[in-house]
């Protein structure tokens, strides 16, 4: 017993050792870039940490066989990962450890917004780049700080695309929609969603026939189906949870609620097992996501095959997100031709990305505003249809990247 | 006016569903004098039960009464045997042992996250049946099927529940046990087998109700957490014990959530039930229908 302890001693002040020999010539010749990536890789939210490390890995893979930055002759990108275990304080202490000890050029993560919110403030005051591939919090990029770059769509805009989507389906169809009803959980989510509805809903002229929250517990949602019956209703608009999706969706069809469309709000609606369970009921529902596997963007069926290939599921919205961002880094260093923190910020505030392996998202380029927001993000909606092959969920907007041969069913028949 | 027709009804049909799903822990509790925490998550075995069985066999999805009523008798009286008698045994001179509550609370624990393991977390619903779906429409006044087979069978079995305790012997037996059940002992009936029978009915019950949910509710682990709380409420608004209290409470509270949000919105009625429930325990602790003696 005493004996193992003793040679486990030992090999670990070896590994220590050797591991110090290793990393102290490798900085001073500065011949990687090295990223960090504060990520959740355990605890709740760590399936979607590990989706966009999958990425990361796949992008930087993709990246150093082609030659790596050849404005710095070629130097290869380092990938540092750090678990934030969906923790801030995990984040804030790993921030620091990355850029004192690691020194680190640029930074990405966290996923979860309550991460990115502390995390980026640390980043900011060392100076170095952070780019946060998907966080949707709106305060994330009002802080006024220079150093923070974010790829995806914040919260504020999944509900502006809802009604951008509704304008341009009543362009596209010649049918008018003028009552709308609000149906949403009754958390901070739903709440918070609704709460934007209703701005939209003024600006754009709309009359709100029913706004109404309820208890996603609830067991028997009938009531609340009557009275989006009763609201006589062109479009209704959710917010729910996978049990009361399933559950509202079925009651709709079954009370046979009369509406020129549905548009849901991701969550439960986007749930891998909602169409197994609702089957027919959920024809010609709208659902909007960050991201759809079918989307009609030149390399993203290929990408998407190589990922699924490599890892054994579809790319999701975070995954994508998680591959752009690289090569918006390589985008930046390329032009940046320096391993300077500063030079690197500054290309990135000036990058206008419209082409690339990255460029699968359903946007056109990636452009930084004043706040670091990348101005274009936008989320995709999708419609759930059967096209031959059963229900899927195909993408319908924005229209240049509708799926080829799609047209949208609207109003519902 | 018709819409208020049509959501009383619902209210009705929908609460003597409720009712039912209540019933098995109303019968539990009046016998063993423990509240079984676990009562949600056999409402969700049953559930599964009734869920293959129609998936396997193709059958209607009532005709899967057949297995689903014995499988969970049987059930339910083994997980009294082995699981719950050992602490009615350390504890046998306290009326209300409180360690059982933990213990259907581990019990609870364990089968829901056994279920997760076993079946993922997926929601599942029939594949195509002769109920799903299926509504009676009068003009604008719809009646769902499924809702009014599920309410008529919650009339039933509390019919038959209660029958079975006023006129057999087995039933006189149980009651007499839940009674006194050091005076029963004495006259010769074996207290724990009571029990684990009384344990198994309740359990039997709770896989009707859970049959008659089958049709238009999802499947899924933690499906019993949903008609749990609901539960506890309808029985203690009906009186902890009483089986018309189940049915009545149930249908007190179906009623609440089907009215309430054409005045106001979904949230509030929950609040109301809530609140209805608070003023039953000021009240009336024992509720509508509970009695000073038990049974």
């Amino acid at each position: 017993m005493k004996f193992n302890r003793f040679w486990t001693a030992t090999a670990a002040a070896g590994l220590l050792i050797s591991g110090l020999m290793f990393t102290g010539p490798a900085t001073a010749e500065e011949t990687t870039i090295k990223i960090g990536n504060i990520i959740p890789l355990s605890g709740p939210s760590a399936s979607v940490g590990q989706q966009g490390k999958n990425a990361r890995e796949m992008a930087v893979e993709e990246i150093n066989a082609g030659g790596g930055i050849k404005s710095l002759g070629g130097a290869k990108l380092e990938m540092l990962y750090a678990d934030s275990e969906s923790k801030p304080e995990k984040g804030v202490s790993e921030a620091e450890r990355m850029i004192n000890t690691e020194k680190v050029n640029v930074l990405t993560g966290c996923w979860n917004s309550a991460v990115t919110y502390p995390t980026t403030a640390v980043a900011e005051r060392y100076g170095v780049p952070f780019i946060v591939p998907v966080s949707v919090s709106d305060k994330i990029t009002e802080q006024g700080f220079k150093n923070v770059f974010r790829i995806a769509a914040k919260d504020s805009w999944w509900t502006r695309d809802q009604f951008a989507f509704l304008k341009d389906m009543q362009a596209e169809f010649n049918t008018p929609v003028k009552k709308l009803a609000f149906v949403y959980e009754n958390g901070d989510w739903g709440k918070g969603m609704a709460s934007q509805w209703k701005k939209l809903a003024e600006k754009d002229g709309y009359e709100v026939v029913m706004d109404e929250p309820y208890p996603s517990t609830a067991t028997d949602l009938s009531p609340v189906v009557q009275k989006i019956r009763r609201s006589r209703a062109d479009v209704l608009l959710l917010v729910s949870n996978a049990a009361d999706a399933i559950l509202l969706t079925n009651t709709l069809a079954e009370y046979k609620v009369r509406l020129k469309a549905i548009v849901a709000t991701g969550g439960g609606h986007a749930d891998p097992f909602f169409i197994k369970a609702v089957g027919k009921n959920a024809q010609y529902l709208f659902d909007i996501v960050e991201w759809e596997a079918d989307i009609n963007k030149p390399g993203a069926k290929e990408t998407n095959a190589k990922y699924k290939a490599k890892y054994g599921y579809n790319l999701t919205g975070e995954a994508v997100d998680a591959y752009l961002s690289m090569y918006v880094i390589k985008d930046a260093l390329e032009r940046a031709a320096s391993f300077d923190k500063d030079a690197i910020r500054k290309a990135l505030a000036e990058t206008n990305l419209t082409s690339g392996a990255g460029m699968i998202v359903g946007y056109d380029a990636v452009e930084f505003d004043e706040s670091g927001q990348n101005s274009h993000a936008s989320p995709v909606i999708v419609q759930i249809n059967d096209m031959g092959n059963g229900l899927e969920r195909i993408t319908v907007w924005p229209k240049s990247a509708r799926r080829a041969g799609y047209t949208p069913v609207f109003p519902k028949p | 006016m018709i819409y208020l027709i049509e959501d009383t009804i619902n209210g009705i049909l929908m609460g003597s569903i409720y009712g039912l799903t209540a019933l098995g822990l109303t019968i539990i509790f009046g016998v063993l004098k423990v509240v079984n925490f676990a009562h949600g998550t056999l409402l969700m075995v049953g559930m599964y039960v009734a869920y293959w069985t129609v998936v396997l066999s193709g059958l209607h999805p009532y005709l899967s009464l057949v297995v689903v009523v014995p499988v969970m008798y049987v059930f339910g009286y083994y997980l009294q045997d082995i699981v719950i008698k050992p602490i009615f045994k350390a504890e046998k001179d306290v009326r209300e042992p409180s360690t059982v509550i933990i213990v259907t609370t581990g019990v609870w624990y364990v089968l829901d996250n056994l279920t997760l393991m076993i079946f993922g977390p997926q929601y599942r619903s029939l594949p195509e049946n002769p109920l799903q779906g299926k509504m009676i429409e009068f003009g604008e006044l719809f009646i769902s099927v499924p809702k009014l087979w599920g309410a008529i069978t919650a009339v039933a079995t509390a019919f038959g529940v209660y029958y079975f305790f006023q006129k057999t012997r087995t039933g006189r037996a149980i009651r007499a046990c839940s009674l006194d059940r050091d005076a029963a002992s004495l006259s010769g009936i074996n207290q724990y087998k009571i029990y684990n029978m009384a344990f198994g009915l309740g359990s039997a019950v709770t896989g009707i109700a859970a049959v008659t949910l089958v049709p238009f509710y999802n499947t899924f682990p933690s499906v019993g957490v949903l008609f749990d709380i609901k539960g506890f409420i309808i029985v203690v608004l009906g009186g902890l014990g009483s089986i018309p209290g189940a049915i009545i409470g149930g249908i007190i509270v179906g009623i609440i959530e089907s009215v309430g949000p054409q005045f106001m919105t979904a949230t509030w009625t929950e609040a109301i039930v809530y609140g209805l429930f608070l003023l039953v325990l000021f009240v009336k602790p024992s509720g509508l229908f509970g009695v000073k003696y038990d049974w």
